[in-house]
């Protein structure tokens, strides 16, 4: 390796045809994607955690970045007061970009519930970062300068850098969140640079001098970094322990959703985006009552379709009727559905539901599903979430229903679950009437369960009758009766019924009552 | 309680948009680089099969001849009805020919389709129409857009499928998007009540009728009253009724400005008050599931009209082919019609020829026909460039989520539509397509030559830095941009023209052998002036006696 007089700026450079890009050079150019790639991942990672811990991710996203950028900014500006031995400083900055950026993701996690101003220490480490990484493009021009001409050093350090800001784009919501999760992501990413610092104290004989003294922080932070990667998942789970009450035993995030799971000693909850889906101590009154209404007065049913429930509640009542022959579940969400067809805890909650060989479970877009669907059901379960956006809203539209009539055996039934008429009591209202509008006769109820507070549903044939007593209700039902029937369709002054629009594609007026209605106890 | 099973798609996690939303941080920071990435191409190209029109005497001379009972020339809205109509009135398949200069019909209503969607090139709406306009109602229950009349009302029951579904516009004002196009957010009060007073005034139009018993406004033009007080609004340009009724507020000239460059692709100082007032006053549609104000739509737009009137007719169409030539004979006409592919010219001995042409091909198909065959109707054309983008994921701003129709405000486009937005599915991931308006100002010859000269790079380059400043982070999330410039765009009715004697005159058959039927022979270029002039060209056809 040839030695590199310090100061050579004088000389004409060769022409970028036949620059050389000596061994030297191409590790720093190296140096450079690396960098690259790690600080355009940090930054990604501070939005990220602070879209999903704050909310509002347009909003934190765009001051994150401005913040960020603007440290840069200020590295960048430092950078003229670094002097002596560049390639010393090149060193220790690494390391320490390393264990600032390495250790950013856990800290936030878990400062996050015992810090009051969250956002001053999350801008604080932003702007860290952001300083620390703003001066490792200059400091590595400098290092470079003359070893190229101005415009090819330039052109070759922008292009790695970029190519890195991509790579990095690419990778991080494509691999490395969905594979190791925020944490890790943020802690290899530090190993990576603290691993770039390595690289360049060994393969350059200049740093002989100051090896001795460096190696020691650099083993130090790589040894932190490692065992802080060991013990990710607990600190994940430690940390959404305490944003979840209870302790959470499974998290994952799917395409669609992120699915936490949490345990106590009393329960299991299931929260989706945050939000409770069922807790296993009451959400027997949900399912009792979201299925028996229905299914006790089809003692001749044979063919049952369920859209939504991926979680196999409804399912497992609809076992509980030994004449039905098959029952068709259509979730959207494979991680969802798999879930609840592998995890053991959950397993003994769906009685295995989804495993049970007349069960078919099919992953897909519920409204294109039925419109392709050619078989006729005897009773139908629609259990999709509430339509709290423009996307489900059609879900509950006239011509969803209308399609879904389509699908309905002559004398079947639909069950709808429809929101809280006590709190949404317009929304509930809503789908009751837009389900008149599609030709059906409706019979709304609703049952109070605990979780969640009262809950409606609605019952919707054509040409049907319908009694509380009419077939015999399984044995072991602990909710469901036939006088909780009658009692359930009873609905007192504060949510009886209210005129409402129809929902239609064209105008998604539920969308709207819905965010109304729901709006004050949110926000 | 918090609202159970809220679905939140806006997590940070799900959103690919957002997570690569820093990326474009980063490089905005290197201006000119990062449109490398976008593929596409320049469409439209039929400019130049059009402009062999200009020197006919360069194309071969006829080798073979055929003969017709009637000949249309173009397969645009107003030619494909006319040969649905001809059809329907009893003539055979075989007596009728279309022959068409683009690659496949459809005029401004063409569509483009791609892996990711169809989409449209043009035209992509039909406003619900008016329930006298019985045609129209029975093609589209033919189409199977209406699939019913209420039993009490008797009024259409329209496909939900096909209406377009909520939110359906929204206006990107101070940084926000408002719902609706007509400016509301920050707007001050003196300027929200001359808004409401504009409002007013219109629904007072709306329901205005003249002397002559008809609607002072109403589709087709032609339905509407010819009294004078309603007439004489044809003669002074819109800005200038504007000003004259005190309606000054800047974001209502803009919201008016925006809606006549939308429809008619000039300003308000460009077009007669007639016409500006026209558009909003017009709309008188009624159904038993939808209101005046909702529209039906498609992912390709018109696209889905234009294939519903091809399918509902069997007559040949015979694309590519440019017919350049009319001669009079004793039988009725000659049409020399040039192939491109073939690179041969057929002469086709036609009885009668409808020309569904724009007047200003018309006018040189006819120059070797007698004085009383031209057409002597200057039209003053707009110019369009439409830009179909092909977009990972749309970075949103505060306010309201994508709509169908989204403009933003005090820009030189009309904004874009969403080619996705009447899909079911829930999956809001993967590719989408949006097609983006610019309807360009002038239109003089110089400028439609500066529009042809313009490159593709330009007019993605132009159409990106609009686009930004509503979605920024946009242009690394594009995957492909199709250009397509229409130099001819459509007819702008500017004073004078609607209700001037030449139109009325343009619009007559000559000796019974030729018929002219063209949204330019109604002022105002939309779907339902198509079908229009279409119909009565085909009537007019068919109660005439030939010579």
């Amino acid at each position: 390796m040839d030695r590199v007089p310090v100061r050579r700026k004088r000389q004409l450079a060769p022409g970028p045809a036949t620059a050389p890009t000596d061994y030297r050079s191409a590790l720093l150019l190296g140096s450079v994607f690396v960098i690259a790639t790690c600080g355009l991942i940090y930054e990604l990672i501070a939005g990220t955690l602070a879209s999903y811990l704050l909310g509002d991710s347009v909003m934190q996203f765009s001051t994150i970045i401005g913040a960020y950028l603007f440290s840069m900014g200020i590295g960048s500006w430092l950078s003229r007061y670094l002097g002596g031995s560049l390639l010393r400083w090149f060193i220790r900055l690494e390391i320490l970009v390393g264990l600032v950026g390495g250790f950013s993701a856990p800290l936030l996690f878990v400062l996050f519930e015992y810090v009051v101003s969250f956002r001053m220490i999350l801008y604080a480490l932003v702007g860290l970062t952001g300083v620390l990484v703003g001066l490792e493009i200059p400091l590595l021009m400098r290092i470079l300068e003359n070893r190229f001409e101005f415009k090819d050093l330039v052109s070759r350090v922008f292009t790695f850098d970029y190519i890195g800001a991509l790579l990095a784009s690419l990778v991080f919501p494509l691999v490395l969140v969905p594979q190791l999760g925020l944490i890790r992501t943020s802690l290899l990413c530090g190993a990576l640079n603290v691993v770039v610092a390595g690289v360049a104290l060994y393969r350059f004989p200049e740093t002989r001098p100051f090896r001795r003294s460096l190696t020691g922080a650099l083993v130090a932070s790589l040894l932190a970094l490692g065992v802080g990667f060991g013990y990710a998942e607990r600190i994940q789970t430690y940390t959404e322990g305490m944003a979840f009450q209870d302790q959470v035993i499974y998290s994952k995030s799917t395409t669609y959703q992120r699915l936490v799971l949490t345990k106590n000693q009393r329960e299991l909850r299931l929260f989706l985006n945050g939000n409770l889906q069922f807790s296993s101590l009451d959400e027997y009154r949900y399912h009792e009552a979201l299925v028996h209404p229905a299914m006790q007065a089809l003692p001749r049913a044979r063919q049952v379709l369920v859209l939504g429930g991926g979680d196999g509640l409804a399912v497992r009542e609809l076992l509980k009727y030994p004449q039905l022959q098959r029952i068709r579940l259509v979730d959207l969400d494979a991680g969802m559905t798999q879930l609840f067809q592998r995890n053991e805890m959950l397993l003994v909650l769906n009685h295995r539901a989804l495993l049970h060989p007349k069960v078919q479970v099919i992953n897909g877009d519920a409204y294109q599903w039925i419109r392709q669907d050619t078989s006729r059901y005897d009773c139908i379960v629609v259990d999709f979430p509430d339509p709290g956006n423009y996307s489900i809203g059609k879900l509950y539209s006239a011509a969803f229903y209308r399609a879904l009539e389509q699908r309905l055996a002559p004398g079947g039934w639909v069950v709808v679950q429809s929101t809280s008429p006590y709190v949404a009591r317009r929304s509930f209202w809503c789908v009751a009437h837009t389900l008149q509008a599609a030709g059906f006769t409706t019979l709304p109820y609703h049952c109070y369960v605990p979780s969640f507070g009262e809950w409606g549903f609605v019952l919707a044939g054509r040409n049907a009758h319908w009694r509380p007593d009419a077939g015999p209700l399984p044995a072991g039902l602990r909710y469901v009766t036939p006088a909780t029937i009658r009692d359930m369709r009873f609905f007192p002054p504060d949510m009886s019924e209210v005129p409402t629009d129809i929902n239609q594609l064209n105008n998604q007026a539920l969308v709207r009552y819905f965010e109304d209605d729901w709006g004050p106890y949110v926000h | 309680m918090f609202s159970r099973r809220h679905f939140l798609q806006k997590t940070a996690l799900g959103s690919a948009g957002l997570l690569l939303a820093p990326l474009a941080g980063l490089q905005s920071c290197a201006p000119g680089t990062g449109r490398s990435h976008i593929r596409g191409s320049m469409h439209g190209a039929n400019h130049a099969t059009g402009h062999l029109l200009r020197d006919p005497a360069r194309l071969p001379a006829p080798t073979r001849t055929e003969i017709v009972e009637v000949l249309i020339i173009g397969g645009g809205v107003a030619g494909l009805t006319a040969r649905r109509e001809l059809e329907r009135q009893g003539l055979k398949p075989e007596q009728v020919l279309l022959v068409e200069l683009d690659e496949q019909p459809g005029g401004n209503s063409r569509a483009g389709r791609n892996e990711v969607s169809a989409y449209p090139w043009g035209a992509h709406y039909l406003p619900v129409p008016d329930v006298r306009n019985h045609a129209l109602l029975r093609f589209l229950q033919e189409a199977g857009v209406i699939t019913g009349f209420d039993a009490t009302s008797g009024l259409p029951i329209y496909n939900d499928y096909h209406l377009c579904h909520d939110p359906e516009e929204r206006l990107f004002l101070h940084g926000h998007w408002q719902s609706g196009l007509v400016p509301d957010l920050g707007v001050p009060k003196e300027e929200k009540e001359q808004i409401a007073r504009f409002f007013q005034l219109i629904e007072d139009l709306r329901q205005a009728r003249g002397q002559d018993g008809r609607d002072a406004f109403r589709i087709p033009v032609q339905e509407s009253s010819r009294d004078e007080q309603f007439r004489n609004l044809d003669v002074q340009t819109f800005a200038a009724w504007l000003d004259a009724h005190s309606f000054t507020s800047p974001h209502l000239r803009w919201y008016l400005d925006y809606s006549c460059r939308d429809d008619y692709g000039a300003p308000t100082a460009q077009i007669s008050a007639w016409a500006g007032l026209h558009y909003f006053a017009s709309r008188k549609g009624q159904a038993h599931n939808a209101t005046a104000s909702d529209v039906l739509t498609w992912p390709e737009g018109n696209g889905f009209l234009v294939e519903q009137l091809r399918r509902q007719a069997s007559a040949p169409i015979r694309p590519n082919t440019v017919a350049y030539a009319l001669h009079d004979t004793p039988t009725g006409l000659a049409v020399d019609c040039f192939d491109v592919i073939t690179r041969q010219t057929t002469r086709v001995a036609a009885r009668r020829v409808i020309m569904a042409t724009p007047l200003f091909i018309t006018e040189r198909l006819v120059a070797g026909l007698p004085p009383a065959a031209q057409r002597l109707l200057p039209c003053h054309r707009a110019p369009w460039a439409v830009v179909n983008l092909t977009v990972a994921g749309l970075p949103q701003g505060p306010g309201q989520p994508l709509s169908w129709d989204n403009v933003l405000y005090g820009t030189e486009s009309v904004g874009y539509v969403s080619a996705r937005h009447q899909s079911l599915s829930q999956s809001a991931a993967g590719p989408q397509v949006i097609t983006y308006y610019l309807p360009l100002p002038a239109a003089a010859p110089a400028a439609r030559r500066q529009a042809y000269q313009t490159s593709y790079d330009e007019w993605v380059r132009r159409t990106l830095a609009e686009l930004e400043t509503a979605h920024p982070g946009l242009t690394p999330l594009v995957q492909r941009a199709d250009v397509w410039v229409w130099g001819h765009g459509m007819v702008a009715p500017v004073p004078g023209f609607v209700w001037g004697p030449a139109r009325a005159a343009a619009a007559r058959p000559w000796q019974n052998k030729l018929f002219f039927a063209h949204t330019d022979l109604s002022g105002i270029s939309i779907f339902e002036e198509g079908f229009y002039q279409g119909l009565r060209a085909a009537q007019q056809l068919l109660a005439a006696e030939p010579d």
